[in-house]
């Protein structure tokens, strides 16, 4: 039976976890100059989600989660290897971005008649989260967290000076194609509650706003998840009394905040 | 020669390039090397060399090890320009972070006890608390100086450290290293020699190959400058200082 206060519920939680997520690997991201990876990574989840529900519905039943982390973390190590070799990043991404997402329109093309799980995946619906939804993001989130805090003073020392942190002892390029990792996990929980499209404006406006009130290194990590988290439940908030879904007005709040974060000397 | 740093028959190169060829010299622990040369010589490819951060032919051995095993006891400050510079951090951050790095969780006394000591050596203390990149572009130099120094390295390779310094805080870094040089060895890459004449014990003219190695009177001669940089340089000689007039250095004789 549907019960609305449930529903709320679990996007209230889902927000709760996407604003840890934008506090960690967010801020890692907008540290790193990452933001075009961001946008590319939510693309090849994209793909791998829709390739997810292709083999479900045709095949055998997988969760198109999975797949979609597959192909994210996939995409982060071969941007990672190709920073290795020193190739140009920007042109590593716009070629892996322009590949997964003309794979992800084969694949959506391929279940057309199932239009509405297509855009569920574009645009996202944190109201409409199940309980298994739910369960995967809180796994990916833990697994994110134990990522970020076993290994975030060597990442960080990897993006700040990556000579000196191999001269003492530390791979910089494994570090790095660490945090891509832990980037690409990241959007996949984003992925479900505010879709692809979306993705960008709760990993990547909060901690840019956040970097720019905060000023340092942990205020950008706490004020990054202050602003997700107001976005996302101001979004749920004004999405029950309409009927767009909740990341439009996630995305217009953060936004908002952003511009006022301009404001700021 | 107990302790030393050598090098023998070093080549290094980049994809067919010969960026370095046949390089020797042979270094006592403590001392102080100087390594000149124009730009393109080959200079940060021999630091990176040593750091054992690049693949070369040849032997380099440091203080009996080979550069990869020496890393515990280097103490490394690249060119400034290589920092990521989008991060807000605070100055006790930047000095801490190879400390840190050692360990997931939580932050050791004397860590942070051996950071504020370096800081107070290269005199920056009130700055402990400080944005980081607030800072001019010679005090971030001081502050990396300082994290190397915190480091307690027994060698210290500093690659032109003296970029975007002023002439003040020039000499206030070549007074710190009068200060380290009698208990580590310290090679530095530099344009300008002029401040360091006086504490530096070798010096090495490089470009690709070794153009002169040794003392810096015997080192920095007009015949040297020329090879070395293409074009005859005058040295002028007063008491008992000679100058490159046209470049940086000045020798005591």
């Amino acid at each position: 039976m549907f019960t609305p206060n449930i529903w709320v519920l679990r996007g209230i939680i889902a927000v709760f976890l996407i604003s840890v997520v934008a506090a960690s690997a967010g801020s890692f991201s907008i540290f790193q100059k990452s933001t075009f990876f961001v946008s590319g990574i939510a693309h090849s989840s994209l793909a791998g989600a829709a390739l997810g529900i292709y083999i479900s519905l045709y095949f055998f039943p997988i969760n198109p989660f999975i797949m979609a982390m597959i192909f994210s973390v996939l995409f982060a190590v071969a941007i990672g290897i190709a920073s290795h070799r020193k190739e140009n990043i920007e042109v590593a991404i716009g070629i892996m971005f322009s590949f997964s997402m003309s794979l992800a329109i084969l694949f959506l093309a391929m279940i057309k008649e199932y239009a509405s799980v297509a855009w569920g995946l574009i645009i996202g619906d944190l109201l409409l989260l199940s309980s298994q939804d739910l369960i995967w993001m809180l796994i990916t989130v833990a697994l994110i967290l134990l990522i970020f805090f076993t290994f975030r003073r060597k990442i960080l020392f990897s993006i700040f000076d990556p000579e000196v942190a191999m001269v003492q002892g530390i791979n910089p390029y494994l570090y790095e194609t660490l945090l891509f990792i832990l980037i690409a996990l990241g959007v996949v929980v984003l992925l479900k509650g505010v879709g692809a499209i979306l993705v960008y404006a709760l990993l990547i406006v909060p901690a840019a706003a956040a970097k720019r009130i905060a000023g340092s290194f942990e205020g950008t990590i706490i004020y990054s998840f202050f602003i997700s988290l107001i976005s996302g439940l101001g979004g749920i908030f004004l999405s029950l009394f309409t009927s767009v879904v909740p990341s439009a007005y996630a995305g217009l709040i953060a936004t908002f905040i952003y511009f006022l974060s301009l404001f700021r000397k | 020669m107990k302790e030393k740093i050598e090098v023998r028959g070093l080549e290094v190169r980049y994809d067919g390039y010969v960026a370095l060829k046949n390089i020797n010299f042979k270094i006592p622990h403590p001392s102080f090397l100087v390594i000149m040369g124009p730009n393109g010589a080959g200079k940060t490819t021999l630091l990176k060399a040593l750091l054992g951060l690049i693949p070369y032919q040849g032997k380099i051995e440091i203080l009996g090890k080979k550069p990869k095993e020496a890393r515990e006891f280097i103490g490394y400050m690249p060119q400034r320009d290589k920092i990521n510079t989008n991060i807000p951090l605070k100055v006790r951050d930047v000095l801490l972070m190879p400390l840190l790095s050692k360990r997931s969780f939580g932050i050791r006394k004397k860590d942070i006890k051996r950071a504020k000591e370096a800081l107070k050596f290269v005199g920056l203390q009130h700055l402990w608390d400080k944005d980081f990149l607030s800072l001019s572009g010679g005090q971030q130099q001081r502050v990396f100086f300082a994290r190397t120094l915190a480091m307690e390295p027994k060698v210290i390779i500093l690659d032109e450290p003296f970029s975007a310094m002023d002439v003040a805080t020039k000499m206030k870094v070549v007074q710190f290293l009068h200060r380290l040089k009698n208990s580590k060895t310290i090679i530095l890459v530099t344009h300008d020699i002029n401040p360091l004449a006086e504490c530096t014990d070798n010096v090495l003219l490089l470009n690709r190959v070794v153009i002169a190695f040794g003392r810096v009177v015997d080192v920095i001669k007009e015949e040297n400058i020329k090879n070395l940089y293409g074009a005859p340089i005058p040295i002028v000689k007063t008491e008992n200082v000679c100058y490159l007039v046209g470049s940086d250095a000045h020798v005591h004789t």
